[in-house]
């Protein structure tokens, strides 16, 4: 790999290895190369930070009272294939606080694969003597979390405020 | 070839890259397949098995992609429901680190135009091609160059504190 040559295909190299669509040959020939050029490293790096933030800017953060408030900016799915996925377990696992409020109110479907992930947000938090409520979920998603028992385990609410207080009880 | 701690302190963090995308941030063992690496690494050099120095990236990457296949099969073989439980209760990070990388982005994020977003979207999170990206976009490489530097340097700049 000639990553002085044309950097627009570094980039495009980087790009892929990423987002895991480059073959397998071309991994290899990647990390060797990256593992002997600080060059492509630091590419790699800024690279990895900004693909992760990009995920990371459909959900926004905020802190109220002690607990953590996770919200969709904009349309979501939690679904096998969905993006927002990865990114909530992300959010939730990679963060300090224990206590979490997950504002469904942007998830339009929801199947087993976010099932199972609300449930390992819940299992981890839980292990951390915290735990996880859910707010503003529709009536097509709170239908699924009710016929699944999932909200025996983690309440849902209609207000946010109320939920963050549900923690003090 | 001689080595500083510097050196190898940016090996490791080389290696952890190369580690982590292969067996993932929920492994408990990442720093200890890190340190074998450089373990086997560098008995290596010391009894002059690299031939060639300027291509040790390569070496390094065969002994690492080595270390992972011998902890894959041993995983294969011990894995348990606690391990992976435990995995998880060790990526929880500091708030500080959080918020200050949180402030960055949102920064940065902030200031760039939907359709940049939407470019630096399909290249890095749906792995689509330049050429896709461009005819799609109605833009010369030219131009791609452009946004992809732009929107690169913009990010850099606000998470380097530069």
């Amino acid at each position: 790999m000639n990553c002085r040559k044309e950097p627009i295909d570094r980039e495009e190299v980087v790009a892929k290895y990423l987002s895991r669509t480059l073959d397998a040959v071309a991994v290899e020939e990647f990390e060797g190369h990256y593992l002997g050029c600080d060059e492509c490293f630091e590419e790699l790096r800024v690279s990895e930070r900004l693909a992760v933030e990009l995920r990371a800017s459909n959900l926004s953060w905020k802190k109220s009272g002690g607990v953590s408030v996770l919200a969709f900016r904009s349309s979501a799915e939690l679904t096998h294939s969905a993006h927002e996925l990865e990114d909530l377990r992300r959010q939730v696992l990679e963060q300090s606080d224990s206590r979490v409020v997950i504002d469904l109110s942007r998830v339009t479907r929801i199947d087993s694969a976010g099932l199972g992930q609300l449930m390992s947000c819940y299992s981890h938090l839980v292990r951390n003597q915290g735990s996880l409520k859910v707010v503003h979920a529709r009536p097509e998603v709170k239908k699924v979390l009710d016929m699944t028992g999932i909200s025996t385990l983690i309440s849902s609410f209609t207000d946010e405020q109320e939920a963050i207080r549900s923690f003090k009880n | 070839m001689d080595l500083t701690d510097p050196d190898l302190d940016r090996l490791r963090l080389k290696l952890k890259y190369k580690v982590l995308y292969h067996v993932g941030h929920g492994c408990p063992d990442v720093d200890d397949l890190i340190q074998e690496t450089l373990a086997r690494f560098l008995r290596a050099e010391q009894r002059s098995q690299i031939r060639n120095t300027e291509e040790f990236g390569a070496f390094l990457n065969g002994v690492c992609r080595n270390v992972i296949l011998e902890y894959r099969r041993r995983g294969k073989r011990e894995t348990s429901f606690d391990d992976q439980g435990s995995a998880v209760e060790g990526s929880v990070r500091p708030d500080a680190e959080i918020l200050e990388l949180r402030d960055a982005i949102d920064f940065s994020l902030a200031d760039l135009a939907e359709r940049d977003r939407c470019i630096l979207r399909a290249l890095y999170l749906e792995g689509r091609d330049k050429e896709e990206i461009c005819r799609e976009w109605e833009m010369s490489d030219a131009h791609f160059r452009v946004v992809l530097f732009r929107a690169k340097e913009r990010f850099r700049r606000a998470y380097t504190g530069k």
